[in-house]
């Protein structure tokens, strides 16, 4: 059965060609929304565990853009027991030359060894270290303007994460000027052994200003990483029936395009569970080979826009097994379906009539 | 061996068949005849269980057919059909199409078959790479791969030159002397003589039996 399926696909090239094309770009489109989407959310989120159990923010802010919490409660925090480090950033963004925005990220000292320099010193006062894709961009390789301040670029870094690897770090205090705040959040470490929630408990107790969550928790409940989540899930979910659907109608325009076949096999007394089989295979063969183009085709694409200048690094996506399990046990299913729907169709025909469908 | 009563088709508002009866016994060869849209094919497709009649009843080896629960493992044991147009599968050899109607691969019975059409050269060429004659052999060699009980052939040398048609009745006789019964329906009076019984059909009823 499986050589006579492999047969009836090399025989029909074209057709198997484009079926082929339309399932590998159908699966293509729904891994890279549904791994960028993704992509996103572990940028972001792997920035914030990156070296914190826990979040500071301003109590009742929506987004970490607008929170301003004030360093003096630093001390204060890091005297409570069971806390071994805090520190603290200040997320902002602004155009650098012909770049239209990129990220900033003031940072503490104490959380300058997360970027991992290439070439020259951490920042000191007025001093500032640049992402390496955003390094190659910029026109001049010494200072950096940031609204009315002038800075001298110290070094260059790498990261993993892209949004990092495409932004500028510099001091707490530089930042803090340019966007008039104390900081956005503080980071805060603890012993692996400590009372997390009473940790929480005494840092909420400081002030009514701020709240301090489990970094997990929240991430999990971020009301951005939701919006994104769920406008991800929407377009990835219209992409993925789209996808679905053109694969099934593919594969059902095919067994429609071959009912003569069906009732030929019908007359020689070959059971529409038997036929319905072989050309299960068929799509079978066809979605694997697909799936697995697919995937190495997004990997490229993916690689490629990681690498991409234009995009300095933000758009990054991740193919997980989970999604690659997903999709490809659905793409497979609804293929299948595409093939079972016309042949439950073309089994209640009589024979003949599907010979004379089929050559007419 | 076939028993047909009160069999009625209409395609759509177009009567096809018009209340046919007829009895066939086992091991005969019967013609049925007549002008091009007669009915003569329809009766075939109809009695071979290629299509389900409006009306009326089939008793094919015994059996009503309304009563056949899986008819399409009876049409594999009990029937071959060949048709005008051989409709072989394309990207099947000539063999791998003779052994589309078996069950398990059976080279000797194959063989045999290709053998007995004298086309055993044939076995690996695909059928756009034959002749008509020779693809209508193939598709005579593959009604004959499981030993049907009877054999349905609708205008069986209707796309053959006078040699080839020549070769298709020898044969046609050789099997129904072994036993098949056979059914043929064609305007080719040559081969209709051969027949025990023709059947002379017009506008979907049976208008003379010689």
């Amino acid at each position: 059965m499986f050589s006579n399926a492999l047969k009836a696909l090399i025989a029909n090239k074209l057709k198997t060609f484009l079926i082929f094309l339309s399932f590998t770009f159908s699966i293509t489109a729904i891994f890279l929304i549904s791994s960028i989407a993704t992509g996103i959310i572990t940028m972001y989120s792997s920035m914030l565990k990156s070296d914190g159990d826990m979040i500071v923010t301003q109590k009742n802010i929506s987004d970490t853009f607008f929170s301003n919490v004030d360093t003096k409660l630093i001390p204060r925090i890091e005297a409570i027991n069971g806390v071994t480090k805090v520190s603290a950033i200040i997320f902002g963004a602004s155009p650098v030359e012909d770049l239209p925005i990129i990220a900033i990220y003031g940072s503490s000292q104490n959380r300058f060894s997360n970027y991992k320099l290439l070439s020259g010193t951490y920042p000191k006062k007025n001093q500032i270290i640049v992402g390496n894709s955003i390094y190659k961009q910029l026109y001049n390789k010494k200072n950096i303007t940031i609204g009315t301040h002038n800075f001298t670029i110290s070094g260059v870094y790498e990261s993993e994460i892209g949004f990092e690897n495409g932004g500028v770090v510099l001091n707490l205090e530089d930042a803090s000027k340019i966007f008039n705040k104390s900081a956005s959040l503080f980071l805060v470490n603890s012993t692996l052994n400590s009372n997390k929630d009473s940790i929480l408990k005494a840092i909420n107790n400081l002030s009514n200003t701020i709240e301090a969550k489990k970094t997990t928790y929240f991430i999990e409940n971020y009301n951005q990483f939701t919006i994104i989540k769920t406008s991800s899930n929407v377009i990835s979910f219209i992409a993925f029936s789209m996808g679905l659907l053109a694969i099934a109608s593919i594969m059902s325009i095919t067994v429609n395009d071959r009912k003569d076949e069906f009732g030929i096999k019908r007359a020689l007394g070959i059971s529409s569970f038997k036929i319905t089989s072989s050309l299960i295979i068929e799509s079978f063969i066809v979605g694997v080979v697909s799936f697995i183009t697919a995937f190495i085709l997004s990997n490229i694409i993916l690689l490629a826009i990681k690498h991409s200048t234009t995009l300095q690094g933000y758009v990054n996506g991740e193919i997980t097994l989970e999604l690659s399990l997903y999709i490809f046990i659905t793409s497979i299913i609804m293929s299948a379906l595409g093939v079972i729907i016309p042949s439950l169709s073309a089994s209640k025909i009589d024979p003949i009539i599907l010979i004379q469908k089929g050559n007419r | 061996m076939i028993q047909v009563q009160n069999l009625t088709h209409y395609y759509n508002k177009d009567i096809a068949l018009d209340n046919i009866n007829l009895s066939i016994e086992k091991g005969k060869f019967i013609a049925i005849v007549g002008e091009s849209g007669s009915g003569k094919s329809t009766l075939l497709s109809v009695l071979s269980t290629l299509l389900k009649p409006t009306s009326g009843d089939i008793t094919l080896l015994n059996t009503n057919t309304k009563e056949i629960k899986d008819i399409d493992s009876f049409r594999k044991t009990n029937i071959g059909f060949v048709f005008q147009f051989h409709y072989l599968i394309n990207y099947l050899t000539t063999k791998e199409n003779i052994e589309l109607a078996l069950d398990k691969k059976e080279n000797k019975k194959t063989l045999e078959n290709l053998k007995l059409l004298g086309i055993t050269e044939l076995q690996n060429r695909y059928p756009n790479e034959i002749s008509g004659g020779q693809r209508q052999r193939v598709s005579i060699a593959r009604a004959l791969a499981n030993q049907p009980k009877i054999i349905f052939a609708d205008e069986p040398t209707g796309n053959l030159d006078s040699k080839n048609s020549q070769k298709v009745f020898e044969l046609l006789k050789q099997l129904c002397e072994s036993g098949t019964t056979i059914v043929v329906a064609t305007h080719d009076k040559t081969l209709a003589k051969l027949a025990d019984t023709i059947y002379e059909m017009n506008d979907g009823k049976i208008s003379n039996i010689y």
